[in-house]
């Protein structure tokens, strides 16, 4: 066999071609050595391998070996920051909680935090420093910047140019701040790619200077959104969310919500009415519907449904004046900002203003293209990056990764090799925020202290630490850094202030002052263009947000919302254009703009407005590492100088077929979409008997008639209830029961093979009709079913049913049958076709660092061994015993499954259907309730409240 | 033309089926025998020990309490093994300069872990907790044997499934009073009066919940 590799396996490296399993069959050599191999590993690998106890030397006080700690930080998106529990059992955080103080948790988490705990672990983080492609150290790097420095500081620091992202943190600016005391003359550039540039300026026309606008969904009673997503992802995605649902509440008021967009964005999914119109289009309907609302506007030619959706709404609003809210997108122009604050003060809309946090004056791409212009011209000698990835995200026109390449002397400050970093000169390693001290400030001002729950993992260093080592000093430690930001605000008692806040998770107070609304001038309408004939809109990826997560395998492997697709995604397209265009779903096409393209699969999707594409930003990396490169498509790379998120583009066919991979094809359930997630009106709801959604009968059974329910009072019987009115569809969830769970991920090829791991899925139905699609979410957990149909057909019992009703599958027992898969009616079984979790694990997900992620209350599932949700049983177990030790029983709100801890809307509700404070058996009651299929007989225990939808009538007769 | 089989060959032949017959289920037996025999399970080896640590000096004579190293086993999953600290607490102050002592002195000086061998060991699958069994009333003995007596430690019970069950099923006749959990030398034997049922009543046990897979498995 010399000069042959001999695998059992195909190495799985990505292929580009359609995936296949490799034709290979075994030659008579090969067979021989096998069975050979095999007899000879049974006859002599009995032997168990020694395992070794290693306790600590010194035991850190307060540590108990096995017992989970709960750390209170931040984790910030966009500069903003969220309030996070880290959990972390012997030293290793393993997990990502909401903070229940923190006012952007709010006790939850959306996908990007729960992520975060596999980015601290990625093996392919930066760990060193390097200075082109040779490795160096801080001390050299030290040496070099700081002689180089010096020479700046001759000229007042004329020449010194520091990038970074969008910086909050009270430490980091109070410390850009002293740097620049230091060096007057340096010019400090700042760039997100998903900016609010647009709202800015927005905010400039309308009150004269940049006020950040937050409005208060909780409050609203009719709200309009003008291509915006305040439900989509970014730091506010969480208590949006939770406004969402509180303003959807049966019984109370209950909110309107009309969305007017190019595409399908998740606040557009969930609206009681959503109109699909090209960005030109939604412009004219903000005007027409300011123009009802009094402004000198209107006269503007509107398709006719969306004339009668525009009267309709404006009435709304105006009815709920006080209560009634307008919200623009980032893809909006300044004025119709303008008019959305106009019309809100009309409206008296519930919002609060504040002063911007982002210190920094300028716009984002207003900041990038002065560092283009002053990198062309030579007037940069030396540029600091710092996190920001701009050769990735600023928009391709502005040329920046050569002109980076003429700047004097470069260093990126960077968690990862990057595209910038191989356009600069060094590159150092930055800490993950679970390795270093620091604070953040969420979206209101509320600041939280950030504290380390491991020590670097890496020779890194923490932003602060960066900062302080460009100031020259290289000793500085985040800890005395984030210290002395809040000296002067401890009132003197340092230690206590600093305990305070590390216990509570957030800084007493903190908040800035909502400054008073000024009355909102009524913009000059800049006579609009001619619409391009095709718009391409791009907004931030719900999986990979501007691309900044392309490397976190559980997010490139998470859904995106509505089209399931996974690693990559494809340009949307109106049924209606693609007949124009001659296009099927998964053709590719090129798409260019002003000379540039970019080559990609289109999906044609019914909801898309007729002349607009919709794409997403963070694709197509080019230097993310193993798991992110190459990953779809980079669609920001079309946008011009100006950076604008909706662009005219072209489009021809181009060679080659063949979309993202998708999850829900081979998860589908049979049956009527309509009758699998019920929508109900809310004007009917209140007329409805008892249980209109149950099935009359259920169908006779072979198994035991009596319910497996506990007889004994004491026992619990675990259910839940998932109210699907509120789930909004943001995979959290998801991410949250990966994290938890140990759940592998597979790779495209073994997805497009469908073969996805996810215990908890979210399903999109269609529910509405052809010329109305209306996406209704429906997670999917195991039902654990009373009467599990996976169970009689387990040859040896490894499904079998535990006391308190969890339909438990037992690893060391199955031998891969699949028998139980093909008899599960929701199809939440899911099987290790190979060894996922650790020797054939997809890149390099297989490595050394990643096992300290894995939760040691959970079993790593082997190859061949078949697994589903299993309702967090080990949080489960963990109650219980904690309860029987203290001699009481469960509380009612004790056991919190994983995805119930992260929905942002508390859709997902758990537990004991025996004990009447639990609310569950209540729930259970609802008009609303239904069992997902349960016309057959399963008896599930999870069970779900149909969504519902308050159309206005209006609407409603008028459009069908 | 001569006899192709010789007289014996009947004999042969009928212990050769009969013996083939046989086979499988001896192959079974054996095979079962083995994987419970304590040459698979090492019951009663003893393992080599960085430091020939006795339990037999240190709780038989000394009268050390179990939860003076053992300091998580009424709180966690892991009973724990003590950090090189503990030790020192008294092995600063005698026994100094033992060379049995080095690796404990190295330990400590040069701040690298001792490195135990593991004596008792239970599948990876099996989601062992000390804490929720000495809250239910098993004292250590019953799992440890007499530790008390023991120069060098060893396992003394068979640790398979089997034993599990065996007391998952009947817990009763295994559980001590509250005040014996921690002695050693405590058998059933000692209490006259051991009444199985009203210990699972005073415990609040429910044998009946105890064999479900999710007990132990996840």
């Amino acid at each position: 066999m010399s000069g042959k590799r001999f695998t059992l396996f195909e190495a799985k490296g990505r292929s580009a071609s359609a995936p296949e399993l490799p034709p290979r069959g075994l030659d008579r050599r090969e067979a021989l050595a096998m069975l050979s191999a095999g007899m000879a590993t049974a006859l002599s690998a009995c032997g168990k391998p020694r395992e070794q106890i290693v306790p600590y030397v010194e035991q850190p006080e307060g540590l108990t070996p096995g017992l989970p700690q709960r750390y209170a930080t931040a984790l910030t998106l966009g500069g903003y920051g969220r309030g996070v529990m880290a959990i972390a059992v012997d030293g290793r955080p393993i997990k990502i909680e909401g903070s229940p103080n923190h006012p952007y948790s709010l006790g939850s988490t959306d996908a990007f935090a729960e992520a975060e705990i596999l980015s601290l672990y990625d093996p392919a983080r930066a760990q060193a420093v390097f200075k082109g492609e040779e490795p160096s150290s801080w001390t050299a790097l030290q040496t070099a910047l700081l002689s180089r420095l010096e020479r700046l500081k001759g000229r007042q620091g004329a020449g010194f140019t520091l990038l970074t992202g969008r910086i909050v943190s009270p430490t980091e600016l109070r410390l850009i701040a002293a740097l620049k005391m230091a060096y007057p003359a340096m010019a400090w550039r700042r760039y997100e790619p998903v900016n609010d540039d647009n709202a800015r300026a927005g905010a400039r026309l309308a009150f004269g200077r940049p006020l950040t606008v937050l409005p208060k969904l909780g409050q609203a009673q009719a709200v309009l959104c003008l291509d915006a997503d305040p439900l989509g992802s970014g730091p506010e995605q969480i208590v949006n969310g939770r406004g969402f649902a509180e303003a959807r509440k049966a019984g109370g008021g209950f909110a309107r919500w009309y969305a007017a967009e190019p595409g399908w964005s998740l606040t557009g999914a969930n609206a009681d009415h959503r109109l699909a119109l090209t960005p030109a289009q939604v412009g004219a309907l903000a005007r027409h519907v300011a123009g009802k609302l009094g402004a000198p506007t209107g006269g503007e030619t509107l398709p006719v449904q969306a004339a009668r959706f525009a009267d309709a709404c404006a009435a709304d609003l105006i009815a709920h004046t006080g209560h009634a809210l307008v919200l623009a997108g980032e893809s909006q122009s300044p004025d119709i900002h303008a008019l959305a604050h106009w019309m809100n003060s009309r409206l008296q809309a519930p919002v609060s203003a504040l002063e911007p946090l982002d210190l920094n004056p300028d716009d984002h791409l207003a900041s990038i293209a002065a560092l283009a212009a002053d990198l062309k011209t030579g007037r940069v000698d030396t540029l600091i990056v710092l996190g920001a990835n701009p050769a990735y995200d600023a928009p391709l026109a502005l040329g920046l990764p050569d002109a980076m390449r003429k700047a004097g002397f470069s260093v990126h400050f960077t968690a990862y090799d990057n595209e910038t970093s191989a356009a600069c000169q060094w590159r150092a390693p930055l800490s993950h925020a679970l390795e270093g001290w620091g604070d953040a400030r969420a979206l209101d001002g509320t600041a939280s202290l950030v504290q380390p729950l491991i020590r670097p993992l890496y020779g890194t260093k923490t932003v602060s630490e960066c900062v302080a080592l460009l100031a020259g000093d290289a000793a500085a430690a985040s800890h005395d850094i984030t210290r002395q930001t809040w000296t002067d605000k401890a009132g003197g008692d340092l230690d206590g202030f600093w305990k305070r806040a590390l216990t509570d998770g957030v800084i007493a107070s903190s908040a800035q002052a909502a400054t008073p609304l000024p009355p909102a001038r009524l913009p000059q309408m800049a006579q609009a263009a001619p619409p391009p004939s095709l718009t391409l809109c791009l907004s931030p990826d719900p999986s990979l947000y501007d691309g900044r997560y392309a490397e976190n395998a559980w997010l490139q492997e998470c859904p995106k919302p509505i089209t399931s697709e996974v690693w990559g995604a494809a340009v949307a397209i109106s049924p209606e254009d693609a007949v124009r265009l001659g296009l099927k779903d998964a053709d590719h096409v090129r798409l260019s703009a002003e000379g540039r393209s970019v080559i990609a699969p289109v999906r044609v999707t019914p909801g898309q407005a007729q002349g607009a594409l919709s794409a997403f930003l963070g694709g197509g990396r080019t230097r993310a590492g193993p798991i992110g490169t190459g990953v779809g498509q980079d669609f920001g790379k079309l946008r011009g100088v100006g950076g604008s998120r909706a662009l005219a583009v072209t489009v021809e066919h181009a060679p080659g077929h063949g979309g993202a991979p998708a999850f829900q094809s081979t998860r589908l359930l049979e049956g009527d979409a309509r009758k699998l997630s019920p929508t109900i009106d809310l004007a009917t709801l209140a007329g409805l008997k008892s249980h209109p959604l149950d099935p009359v009968k259920t169908p006779p059974s072979m198994l035991p008639a009596a319910p497996v329910l506990a007889t004994d009072a004491r026992e619990p019987a675990w259910g839940m209830v998932i109210d699907a009115a509120v789930c909004i569809g943001c995979n959290a969830c998801v991410v949250s029961c990966q994290a938890e769970n140990n759940v592998p991920v597979v790779g495209p090829e073994e997805i497009a093979r469908g073969r996805d791991m996810h215990w908890l899925r979210i399903d999109a139905y269609d529910v509405g009709d052809p010329h109305d699609p209306r996406p209704a979410f429906q997670p999917v957990p195991c039902m654990q079913c009373e009467h599990a149909p996976c169970e009689p057909v387990c040859p040896v019992e490894a499904s079998s049913h535990d006391h308190e009703g969890l339909n438990a599958q037992v690893y060391n027992r199955c031998i891969g049958t699949r028998f139980c898969e093909s008899n599960c009616p929701y199809k939440v079984r899911r099987f290790n076709f190979y060894g996922y979790a650790e020797e054939q694990a997809y890149a390099n997900l297989g490595a050394e660092s990643l096992k300290a992620q894995k939760n040691p209350e959970v079993t790593v599932r082997d190859r061949g061994v078949m697994e589903k949700c299993t309702y967090c049983v080990q949080r489960i177990s963990a109650a219980r015993k904690l309860a029987e030790k203290e001699d009481r029983e469960i509380g009612p709100h004790e056991v919190v499954t994983a995805c119930q801890s992260s929905c942002p809307t508390q859709a997902i509700r758990f537990g004991d259907l025996n004990d009447p404070a639990s609310g569950l058996a209540g729930l259970r009651e609802d008009p609303r309730h239904y069992a997902l299929l349960g016309e057959l007989g399963t008896r599930p225990r999870t069970t779900y409240l149909a969504r519902l939808r308050n159309p206005n009538p209006a609407l409603s007769e008028a459009g069908e | 033309m001569a006899q192709l089989f010789r007289p014996g060959a009947d004999t042969i032949a009928r212990v050769v089926l009969f013996a083939l017959a046989i086979a499988p289920f001896a192959g079974v037996a054996l095979a079962y025998g083995l994987r419970v025999s304590p040459y698979s399970t090492e019951q009663n080896l003893v393992v080599d020990q960085p430091v020939p640590f006795s339990h037999k000096h240190h709780v038989g004579d000394l009268g050390i309490d179990c939860r003076y190293c053992h300091t998580s086993v009424e709180k966690a999953a892991f009973a724990s093994l003590p950090p090189s600290s503990t030790c020192m607490t008294c092995h600063s102050q005698i026994w100094t300069n033992a060379a049995l002592l080095a690796p404990v002195r190295d330990s400590f000086a040069h701040h690298t872990p001792i490195r135990w061998n593991k004596v008792h060991r239970v599948a990876d699958y099996v989601y062992f907790d000390h804490s929720i069994h000495v809250a239910k009333g098993v004292p250590c003995s019953t799992c440890h044997g007499p530790v008390h007596e023991m120069p060098l430690m060893r396992q003394t019970k068979p640790m398979t499934m089997q034993w599990c069950l065996d007391c998952h099923r009947n817990p009763g006749p295994n559980l001590a009073p509250r005040d014996k959990e921690f002695d050693p030398s405590w058998t059933p034997a000692q209490d006259p009066l051991h009444d199985a049922r009203a210990y699972i009543a005073r415990y609040h046990i429910h044998p009946a919940h105890l064999t479900d897979c999710t007990v132990c498995h996840r």
